[in-house]
């Protein structure tokens, strides 16, 4: 329905850019006078103002439908002799009633709510005539209203220009608030957490094993049950297992990302570097989940059957495995990155140096690496970013089990990795188990964020050197 | 008149298929400053990337001819290009020096080169190529300050001693008062007339004022053609070619 509704809206609207640049030229051939904009932005600016004032309403009015509709229902519901004692007992009966109106209930139906239902669907045929009907209303008003200001030739370039800002701080503001409402949410479940396990014993405890934490009232905790629960939420197995796969990875990844960088930017003729890049940037596109299977199936036996043929024992889930995989799912963004930053050196710099008698590798090595070092920090920290916050591959290559371990052949596990340990399948959402995946969110969102302030700060304080 | 230093025969200078150079032979004279002038494009700068074969650094040039430099042919496969650009120095059309400290900026070739083994020794390159540049006074407080911390001027006597510090004997300067106000002008004016008494200059310019003003002899450069070349003296007063005629009375260019 209200698609429908949009797209009329849009066709419309549309439809009238033709209308107000035709209409402004008769008016300035008719009354010989000079406009104040082309004669598209008049047809832009009736574009804009047919729409945006009707999509706006449409919005509005669908937020808050809903709401206006149930606390009706709700009301004749009770006036008709319904009885409900809490708030969650009147969103059953109100959840009741709308599935008998819409015919998948199951069940006797008593009479109240039958009649209920039946005033249910009458409240919604209202509303959604009423609102077709202003929907109308606000495109007549304010077609008429912005054919009037075109009749006077307004400044139809200004105006158009004016809404454009606003159309675009509005995406702004959208994107900002969404970040503000992620945080919060995580905020606000990890309190929850918190205000159960101390923060120090969650941050400092050394076991984690949260199956193992059964609370019987997340309310009332003895002091008896507090000491079990609290080796249970022990955070530095996960960050150790998080810092040691990342490490792993980072060791493959920026030798290898950097040097193929330098190789594509400094080296490479432009007709390798034109089959060969893509290559590399495929190695981006492909999901972290194949990446998966082949640290699953090939890395992890491969190094297991390595370890047995010289007496050591390997874990088929290791972290080793994990890591060199996601090593090799980051090549190609420090590769990427890094040939960026180095193809923005000036060749001035190189000239400078080349004439002084050095050679290539000398170039790169002590003036071309040394400008781009900020841009190169920054690929990499971007990586470390990407690093700590791969689920798939772990979850599917490094294994589970939280041990605090720096055998690189054992299994370890992430932050992310139990994340989704946490929250797959049936969960209470009082239980501390539960609410544990927000705190270890929250961590890890506050680690990523302080890594990319540092990257950033790194980077600004390097800036602007060569130009 | 001084002695020949470098010396091209029938050089020919190709970018792709397109022909920048045309059988150029150009005599320059030791401790003498050679102005080359001549419009946007006719091959001057071409001409001057060839005799320390900064061409080299360019994928889809060639070059043909001679270049001779103390009689020692220069264009050669086989020769070490490293050694070639020790003896022969360049300053660029806009100051480039490395985003590093004014000191490194200057210790960088001669540490390459192995020049300076110790620590006073390379100090002492420094101060001396920073005092030859006219720059030492201004910037001797401040030798860890970054080089591009400089003004425009400073940078470019800078990248001066920067060419001067692995002790070359020929300079190459591709209009290297383009980017600079009359005032540094003057100044890198003033130390090219100092420099000669030491090196081999070669100068690129727009300017027929600063060709007369630092140049002993002149070459015209037109369309990748050496049109004419003599004392300055000659070809700004009474030059032989009516293009060079036309050409520093500005009636094309």
């Amino acid at each position: 329905m209200n698609f429908v509704l949009i797209f009329l809206i849009v066709i419309f609207s549309s439809s009238l850019f033709f209308y107000g640049k035709s209409k402004t030229k008769s008016i300035s051939i008719e009354r010989n006078i000079k406009l104040n904009a082309l004669p598209k932005f008049y047809g832009y600016y009736l574009v804009l103002w047919s729409s945006i004032p009707a999509l706006v309403f449409l919005l509005v009015w669908s937020l808050f439908e809903p709401i206006i509709i149930k606390s009706i229902i709700i009301e004749t519901a009770a006036n008709q002799g319904a009885i409900f004692n809490d708030k969650n007992e009147a969103n059953l009966i109100y959840e009741k009633i709308k599935a008998i109106h819409l015919g998948t209930y199951f069940g006797d139906i008593d009479t109240i709510l039958k009649e209920s239902a039946i005033s249910y669907s009458k409240f919604l045929n209202i509303f959604t005539n009423s609102k077709i009907v202003l929907i109308f209303v606000t495109i007549i008003a304010s077609v008429i209203f912005s054919l009037k200001k075109i009749k006077n030739n307004n400044k139809a370039r200004e105006d158009v220009e004016k809404i454009l800002k606003g159309l675009l701080f509005v995406s702004s503001l959208i994107a900002i608030l969404t970040t503000l409402g992620i945080i919060f949410s995580l905020l606000f479940e990890s309190i929850k957490f918190f205000s159960v396990i101390n923060i120090f014993d969650y941050l400092f405890g050394t076991n984690w094993s949260p199956q193992r934490a059964f609370v019987s009232d997340a309310s009332a905790i003895t002091t008896a049950e507090y000491e079990e629960l609290k080796d249970a939420f022990g955070f530095v197995p996960l960050i150790a297992g998080t810092s040691f796969i990342a490490f792993i990875a980072m060791f493959v990844a920026v030798p290898i990302g950097l040097f193929s960088g330098i190789y594509m930017a400094e080296y490479a003729s432009f007709k390798i570097r034109r089959i060969s890049k893509p290559i590399i940037e495929i190695l981006a596109g492909i999901p972290t989940v194949v990446y998966g299977f082949f640290a699953a199936l090939t890395v992890g036996p491969f190094f297991r059957q390595i370890g047995e043929s010289i007496g050591l024992t390997v874990s088929s889930e290791s972290a080793l495995a994990a890591g060199l995989i996601m090593g090799i799912m980051i090549i190609p963004y420090i590769s990427s990155l890094s040939d960026d930053v180095i193809n923005s050196v000036p060749q001035s710099l190189r000239d400078g140096s080349y004439a002084v008698g050095a050679t290539k590798s000398e170039t790169i090595k002590q003036v071309v690496i040394p400008a781009a070092l900020p841009g190169i920090i920054g690929s990499v920290l971007l990586a470390v970013s990407r690093a700590i916050g791969e689920t798939m591959i772990v979850v599917m290559a490094a294994g589970l089990a939280a041990n605090l371990t720096i055998n690189p052949l054992e299994s370890t596990t992430t932050i992310t990795t139990q994340i989704v340990m946490i929250l797959v399948g049936d969960q209470e959402f009082d239980s501390p188990k539960t609410q544990s995946a927000f705190a270890l969110g929250l961590t890890l969102f506050v680690a990523t964020l302080i890594l990319n302030y540092i990257a950033q700060r790194a980077v600004k304080k390097y800036r602007e050197k060569y130009d | 008149m001084n002695e020949v230093k470098i010396k091209s025969n029938n050089l020919n200078v190709f970018y792709g298929d397109k022909q920048a150079l045309f059988d150029v032979n150009l005599d320059l004279n030791e401790k003498e400053v050679t102005a080359l002038i001549g419009p946007s494009g006719c091959g001057k700068s071409t001409f001057i990337r060839c005799i320390n074969r900064m061409n080299d650094v360019i994928d889809i040039c060639k070059v043909t001819g001679n270049i001779e430099i103390d009689g020692v042919e220069i264009n050669d496969e086989n020769l070490d290009v490293v050694s070639l650009r020790e003896r022969v120095g360049m300053v660029f059309q806009k100051p480039n020096p490395f985003p590093k400290s004014i000191y490194d900026n200057i210790s960088y070739g001669p540490k390459i080169h192995g020049k300076g083994e110790t620590k006073s020794e390379l100090d002492e390159i420094v101060e001396r190529s920073l005092k030859k540049a006219a720059l030492w006074e201004e910037v001797k407080d401040r030798l860890d300050e970054p080089g591009t911390g400089l003004s425009g001027g400073q940078q470019q006597r800078l990248c001066i001693a920067r060419a001067i510090s692995v002790n070359p004997e020929v300079i190459l300067m591709d209009e290297p008062c383009s980017a600079l106000d009359p005032i540094a002008t003057a100044k890198i004016e003033e130390l090219i007339d100092e420099l000669k008494k030491t090196y081999t200059i070669v100068i690129v310019t727009h300017s027929m004022a600063q060709a007369v003003r630092v140049s002993q002899k002149t070459g015209f450069f037109h369309l990748g053609k050496l049109i004419e070349v003599g004392k300055t003296e000659k070809i700004f007063k009474n030059p032989d070619n009516k293009m060079t005629q036309d050409y520093i009375t500005g009636r094309f260019g």
